[in-house]
């Protein structure tokens, strides 16, 4: 058991402090939450100049060739300073690429995400908000060499920064398909922008006989089912990576203000009924941190381990969201109002919780997991 | 980042575990704890066999008779003792009161005490707590009064477990009324079959003796059995305390009674419908599996931090607490599912699992309360981990 940080980590970790405490301030994190998409749009250039994208892709293909775990570390400054930016969601999709697609299409898309050229976004769920790949039911027809896709996926996040969708579709010959779609000003993609808690942008997808080359297929069959499943495992890890420096974030921020607020004279921070709330927050975040690097360091070994990408996505979607609650209470009235940062945290703690698997979804996959 | 054992520690886990496989009896079920009255004669056995085989005080330096193993290899011990509900670990020899007399106490001492510690042939236990000294400990009255060569003690200690079963007490003593509390204690040594020294037995809310109080009515105590300063015992008697302080056991009796349940649950001779055919409660255990899996993680990490020189005193307070509480969480849940059956007690008739998680439940009330209460350990949190002041 080794619970430290390599070098190589230390590094990502100092360095992503650095650039996003200048670069994802909470007055950005609000621009972004009000639709200022030049916000990201910025800061994006600025991550794809540092490598951020590349992150996780092999060296062969033009990236860092780093692992799931060094990719954890980044994620949780992301998650601590609320960065409104898709690393996650390109991180993962070429993750799935690399392990899934034919060569010809890992060398044609992962050098393109490496340099920022094109940016790759998972639209998985539909109507239903499963996600269970197997409940997928967006049509697509075979024509030619092509696939022409019709229908509708939800919750994408970052459509409208993303030129690509690595999607999930059921073909006319009934079997299902993971798929690199083209979105960026497609005629045959509408976007339909949400208004979403997580403050950045999410939009439902509508397909309307966008034809797709079926050189785009990533898998089909039972292997789209368990690159999927993977795509999955693999986002709930990162989101939950994300919820963890989340966490910790939210924690320090209660610690400084209890210690200071004064109140009968003293800080409120040195009542026991404060210090007890504080002190479960931080076994929480400490929880949530420890299963995360458990959950990482598996992607890490051949395959991964269901069992672990289940438990850290629980726990960081419940333990977090209510570590948040807890903050609330803790900052007493001025942590209710709009002008306080702290819902900010709130409300992406809760987006977050929903990403990749609720957790009653990752319950039920942790229970056949353990034999159940 | 590595979460797995190094080959050595695998293997030395495998090895731990043959020994349980041949010393304890077929289909055992406990008990999980070592200050547990029943089978005395078998933790007498294996602690022997532990003490042969060099693993009982593996963590002791060589020249104690000790193996220097890693903290993670004594987590490992721990863990797979707890996990087996093996007795016969002895934590009061062996992680508490022999790594304080190596840090504390002198030549002679050491030489006097810790080979029989090593060697399984003593019982300790610990006398702390008193009527009216349990979190507040530093305002402990037991007196010790010099006379001659010798200390005069008298009061009463309790909630000592083990004591019935034990051959020495180290204690805590105030042996300066008028200096402020903390800097009035010292550690001394008693020999149990003093005259003087009454043990009477308390029975807990299971039913079962595992501790007691000890009145001492001018027991003569050696001057020779003080361990460091006169009037210093606080900090060696503190010191005790953090290597007492881990969440391992819980979390492997929490591992070992969610199985039992999953297995339950899995199994064809379950009585309780509901285990076979309620949704919810695939949920819970998944939950419950989680939970175990956090507070484990916990334990490990405190662990590696003291590996590498740390004293990871807040980390060790948050396993304690996570450790306990999803140890009753388990409990709890075990005797919920099991309905109407939970509510039978080891011994009657029908009992689904012997009514053996009815029985634990009720045992483990203790967890958050002993080795200092959850709420203790929460300040410690607050205060030594997030820097929160002290009132």
């Amino acid at each position: 058991m080794d619970f430290g940080l390599t070098e190589t980590q230390e590094l990502i970790k100092a360095s992503a402090k650095e650039f996003l405490e200048e670069k994802s301030d909470p007055a950005i994190v609000r621009a972004v939450a009000d639709g200022d998409s030049e916000a990201i749009a910025s800061l994006w250039k600025d991550i794809v100049e540092l490598g951020w994208p590349s992150l996780t892709i092999s060296e062969e293909h033009g990236g860092a060739g780093l692992t799931f775990s060094d990719l954890a570390v980044l994620l949780e400054e992301l998650g601590a300073s609320l960065a409104p930016t898709p690393i996650v969601e390109s991180s993962i999709s070429s993750w799935t690429i690399e392990r899934f697609a034919p060569d010809a299409l890992k060398a044609d898309l992962l050098p393109k995400v490496a340099e920022g050229d094109i940016l790759i976004t998972p639209a998985i769920v539909e109507r239903d908000a499963s996600w269970n790949p197997e409940d997928s039911k967006l049509a697509a027809t075979k024509s030619g060499s092509s696939l022409v896709i019709t229908g509708e996926k939800r919750f994408v996040a970052f459509a409208e920064q993303a030129t690509h969708a690595l999607t999930l579709v059921r073909t006319d010959y009934d079997e299902p398909a993971l798929i690199v779609v083209p979105i960026w000003k497609s005629d045959g993609v509408e976007q339909s922008p949400l208004k979403h808690s997580s403050g950045v942008p999410v939009s439902s997808l509508s397909f309307n006989e966008l034809e797709v080359p079926e050189t785009n297929i990533i898998a089909t069959g039972d292997k789209a089912i368990e690159a999927a499943n993977e795509l999955i495992a693999a986002g709930g890890v990162a989101r939950s990576a994300q919820l963890a420096g989340l966490g910790r974030a939210v924690v320090d921020a209660t610690v400084e203000y209890t210690a200071n607020r004064e109140q009968f004279g003293v800080p409120v921070g040195s009542f026991q009924a404060v210090q007890h709330h504080l002190a479960e927050m931080a076994i929480s975040a400490k929880q949530v941190n420890h299963l995360v690097h458990s959950a990482a360091w598996s992607f890490s070994q051949e395959g991964y381990s269901v069992d672990t990408a289940a438990q850290a996505k629980i726990a960081a979607s419940d333990k977090i969201a209510a570590l948040c609650w807890t903050a609330h209470q803790c900052h007493g009235a001025i942590g209710f109002t709009w002008e306080h940062d702290l819902h900010l945290y709130t409300r992406r703690a809760l987006a977050w919780k929903t990403d990749y698997g609720d957790s009653t979804f990752h319950k039920s996959k942790l229970a056949n997991a353990i034999g159940l | 980042m590595r979460f797995e054992f190094t080959a050595e520690e695998s293997n030395f886990k495998s090895q731990l575990s043959a020994f349980l496989d041949d010393v304890l009896p077929n289909d055992w079920h406990g008990p999980a704890d070592e200050s547990r009255d029943d089978h005395w004669e078998l933790n007498q056995e294996i602690k022997k066999g532990l003490a042969e085989r060099g693993w009982l005080v593996m963590s002791w330096p060589k020249e104690y008779g000790g193996a220097d193993s890693s903290p993670m290899m004594n987590t490992i011990f721990a863990e797979e003792m707890a996990y087996r509900r093996a007795p016969g670990h002895d934590r009061f020899g062996t992680r508490m009161f022999g790594p304080t007399l190596m840090r504390f106490g002198t030549e002679e001492q050491r030489t006097k005490y810790l080979g029989s510690i090593a060697r399984g042939e003593i019982q300790w236990c610990q006398g702390y707590s008193e009527p009216n000294s349990g979190s507040d400990l530093a305002s402990l009255q037991t007196k010790a009064v010099e006379d001659g060569d010798d200390f005069i003690v008298t009061g009463a200690k309790i909630w000592t477990s083990l004591a019935h079963r034990a051959d020495m007490m180290f204690m805590l003593v105030r042996t300066d009324p008028e200096a402020r509390p903390h800097k009035g204690i010292s550690l001394i040594l008693v020999d149990m079959k003093s005259p003087g020294v009454e043990v009477q037995p308390i029975v807990n809310m299971a039913g079962v003796h595992s501790f007691n109080q000890v009145v001492f009515d001018h027991v003569r105590v050696p001057k020779a059995n003080l361990v460091g300063d006169l009037n210093d015992g606080w900090r060696a008697g503190m010191t005790v305390l953090n290597f007492e302080r881990s969440g391992i056991d819980y979390a492997a009796w929490a591992r070992a009674a969610l199985e039992e349940l999953i297995d339950y649950v899995n199994s064809d001779d379950a009585e309780v419908s509901a285990a076979k055919t309620d949704p919810t409660v695939r949920v819970k255990l998944a939950e419950l599996h989680m939970e175990v899996e956090a507070a484990r993680l916990m334990c490990y990490d405190v662990s590696y931090r003291q590996g590498k020189g740390e004293i990871p005193s807040s980390e060790a307070s948050m396993s304690k607490v996570a450790a306990s509480e999803v140890y009753l969480k388990v409990l709890d849940y075990g005797v919920d599912l099991l309905g109407m059956y939970g509510v039978l007690e080891p011994g009657s008739d029908q009992a689904e699992l012997q009514g053996r998680f009815f029985k634990m439940r009720l045992f483990y009330t203790s967890g958050p309360i002993l080795a200092g209460t959850n709420e203790i350990q929460k300040n410690i949190i607050a205060q030594r981990g997030l820097g929160l002041p002290r009132k």
